[in-house]
């Protein structure tokens, strides 16, 4: 099994992309845990799955198994309805008041 | 016509009416109520004078009520002279009371008018189950269903505060005796398997068959226990006195003449038992021998008339019990008839008497009624002159066989119990005179509250006056005892209640009819000497202060019962409370509820409500398990 991939003729390793997907990961995740505007937050779930991906991609041709990019399709897939779904509550949201810190969504407190 | 369907509607009858009067009879005009609340009984009457007249004898099973493996429980009715003895008292006494009922509550308004004649139908029908119960399920059925009825009866006025009481008192008392009566039947089928009558019976037909006579002794004295506590005798006596709070009627029926002489019936009904067990029956004359007199001493002093009655029930009673202990069943079982006459006589002659007098029960503030009521008067002496038992009235002859057999009883136990019934007998005449006295005789108290007493009704001076010609000339079915005539009422009952083998020689006595009735006569001349002289001996309590007040409070049984039972149980219960229930119960509960809240409180910090709270910690839980594969794989 090749430890590197060859992308338009040049050789990367495979450590690479996974190092970028977890950079990116670990800017989402952070973005969603310091940020405060909602379609913020929103954007850096986005950024977290689509780092994901890369790691499905980049493992798929590696190891030369197509389910990994299907996989990969399908994630997008469920992104764009997560995506939807979202704002669609934040549409309503904002219909019933101004909100611009998500923190004031703390109803549900114990 | 068919026996067992006469026998059973004995029972239904009084169940009909007690059911009609209860479902509808306070929405029915009032002449409903007193048409079938009477009409009952003296139809369970007509029937039972059917099966006396055919002589009808049998053991009736109608149905299967349990039925478990080997074990059968049928409700069966036992019809023989003893049952139909019973149920002629019940109903025919008890048909004149219900009657005199009808005058006599007359004042209550409809729904109570109804609600005192259910109570009366019921009881009539629990007191005959009681007696034609052919097995001890039923028997206990019936046994505790006059119990119920006497609570419901004697608590009639359930505004008054003491009748509630008093009702609270009698149930309780009773209750132990109902818990005697289980136990005392568990043994018997613990030993002979079997509940019906004739099924324990049959193991008891001699001497020799029995073989270990201890679970008999022991099923004899739980019996016993029953019978006291139902018949009031020592020592659970003390609910009968306070019962007076009920109606009169409910007196004379329930508190004389019917359920508290049901013990009676059962030492008498459990004869084959007592007959071998040595103990348990001679504790039966001594409960006895000593309720008559200890119950006759206290009636001396009381003042409220239904008292001295009731009082003087225990002692008549006692000697009921007297009589069966020593083996003398017929005697006991005519004393319970002639009791049956003369004592609801005196209740439901008090009770015109309390009726003119504006329910003023108390015998100093009466006095000249002689010549104001003459015919209660006079139906009130002769109830007196047969408590006291002189000679043409009846209980001269029910009294003279129940002493008659103790004293020619071979062994002390006889004569020990004849000396206490001699005294009895005195005593008798004694607190009898006092009530005709003070009651009667001499100037109207000054107290009394009525100057010109309205003499009772015909629906009740008719009873009574039945009762009194029965008091007069019942003696004359049992003259026997004088030496000629008949003697119908043993002859009758010694079919059932002397077994075949015990009646070689149990009274072989010695003595002559004659010197027997010689000391019969003896102890009645003595006895109306007292009668008479009571109406000097008024000042008698000045004598001896201390005697006058220990009799006044009852030998201190309600004192002793209360520092011995009710304040300790009292005590326990408060210590349960502040020690067990306040700490340990209350502690466990609240305790439970608290922690729940402290952790609860401290779990709630958990739920902050903030998004990137539950974010983080999602990542941390992510970041903890991917770890741990790492550890894992590596």
């Amino acid at each position: 099994m090749a430890g590197s991939l060859d992308i338009g003729g040049s050789q990367f390793d495979v450590s690479w992309f996974l190092l970028l997907a977890a950079a990116l990961f670990t800017l989402g995740a952070v973005g969603v845990l310091v940020r405060r505007n909602p379609l913020i937050i929103l954007i850096s779930i986005e950024l977290m799955l689509n780092a994901v991906n890369l790691t499905l991609v980049a493992f798929s041709r590696q190891l030369e198994n197509l389910e990994g990019q299907l996989f990969a399709l399908m994630t997008m897939t469920v992104a764009a309805a997560e995506a939807v779904v979202g704002l669609a509550i934040l549409v309503d949201i904002f219909r019933v008041r101004d909100l611009e810190d998500i923190d004031d969504l703390s109803e549900l407190k114990g | 016509m068919n026996a067992s369907a006469v026998a059973l509607s004995i029972l239904l009858f009084p169940a009909a009416g007690a059911l009609l009067l209860a479902g509808r009879g306070w929405r029915m005009p009032r002449v409903v109520t007193q048409i079938v609340g009477p009409g009952v009984v003296w139809l369970s009457f007509a029937a039972t004078l059917w099966l006396f007249f055919n002589q009808v004898n049998g053991d009736f099973a109608y149905w299967t009520w349990i039925k478990s493996g080997s074990f059968e429980l049928p409700f069966n009715l036992l019809v023989d002279n003893l049952s139909i003895f019973m149920c002629m008292v019940i109903t025919g006494v008890g048909g004149l009371i219900v009657t005199y009922s009808v005058g006599y509550m007359a004042h209550e308004d409809g729904p109570s008018y109804a609600r005192f004649f259910t109570y009366m139908d019921v009881f009539i029908f629990s007191m005959l189950l009681l007696v034609l119960a052919g097995n001890f399920v039923f028997l206990i059925i019936g046994w505790a269903l006059v119990g119920l009825s006497s609570y419901f009866l004697i608590g009639f006025w359930y505004q008054r505060r003491s009748a509630v009481l008093a009702a609270r008192k009698a149930f309780v008392m009773n209750v132990i005796g109902d818990v005697g009566m289980i136990l005392g039947t568990f043994v018997l089928f613990v030993t002979y398997h079997a509940v019906t009558y004739a099924g324990v019976f049959s193991h008891l037909t001699s001497l020799a068959s029995v073989g270990d006579s201890a679970p008999l002794e022991l099923a004899a004295f739980l019996l016993l226990v029953g019978a006291v506590a139902k018949s009031a005798q020592i020592p659970l006596h003390t609910w009968l006195p306070d019962a007076m709070e009920g109606p009169t009627p409910v007196s004379a029926l329930i508190h004389a003449a019917t359920m508290v002489t049901a013990g009676v019936y059962l030492v008498a009904r459990m004869h084959p038992i007592y007959d071998i067990t040595t103990y348990a029956h001679d504790a039966v004359a001594i409960i006895g021998a000593v309720t008559a007199l200890f119950a006759a001493t206290i009636a001396i002093v009381q003042t409220d008339i239904k008292r001295v009655l009731a009082y003087s029930t225990m002692s008549q009673i006692g000697y009921m019990f007297l009589a069966v202990g020593i083996g003398a069943y017929a005697a006991g079982l005519f004393h319970l008839l002639a009791h049956g006459f003369f004592k609801a006589l005196l209740f439901m002659a008090a009770g015109n008497v309390i009726h003119a007098m504006h329910d003023e029960q108390d015998m100093r503030k009466y006095g000249g009624l002689w010549n104001q009521m003459r015919p209660t008067s006079v139906t009130f002496l002769i109830g007196c002159l047969s408590l006291v038992g002189v000679i043409p009235f009846v209980g001269f002859f029910s009294k003279e066989q129940i002493l008659g057999a103790a004293f020619s009883r071979p062994g002390s136990l006889g004569l020990t119990v004849w000396a206490i019934g001699f005294a009895t007998a005195l005593i008798t005449g004694f607190y009898t005179g006092r009530m005709w006295w003070l009651s009667f005789w001499g100037k109207p108290s000054p107290q009394r509250p009525v100057e010109h007493p309205h003499e009772a009704p015909m629906v009740m001076m008719i009873p009574v006056a039945i009762l009194a010609v029965l008091a007069t000339v019942g003696g004359v079915i049992q003259t026997s005892v004088l030496g000629f005539g008949p003697s119908a009422v043993s002859s009758y009952l010694d079919k059932v209640v002397t077994a075949a083998w015990w009646e070689a020689g149990r009274f072989p006595g010695g003595y002559t009819r004659e010197f027997l009735v010689a000391i019969a006569l003896l102890t009645m001349v003595l006895a109306a000497a007292l009668f008479a002289g009571a109406l000097r001996m008024r000042p008698w309590s000045a004598v001896v202060p201390w005697a006058q007040r220990l009799l006044e409070r009852k030998y201190y049984f309600d004192e002793i019962y209360n520092a011995a039972f009710v304040r300790t149980m009292d005590a326990v219960a408060s210590i349960g409370y502040r020690d067990v229930e306040k700490v340990v119960i209350d502690g466990a509960v609240v305790g439970t509820g608290e922690a729940a809240e402290a952790t609860a409180g401290s779990l709630r910090l958990t739920q902050s409500g903030y998004f990137r709270n539950y974010v983080l910690v999602f990542i941390a839980g992510a970041l903890i398990a991917a770890a741990l594969l790492l550890v894992r794989t590596s």
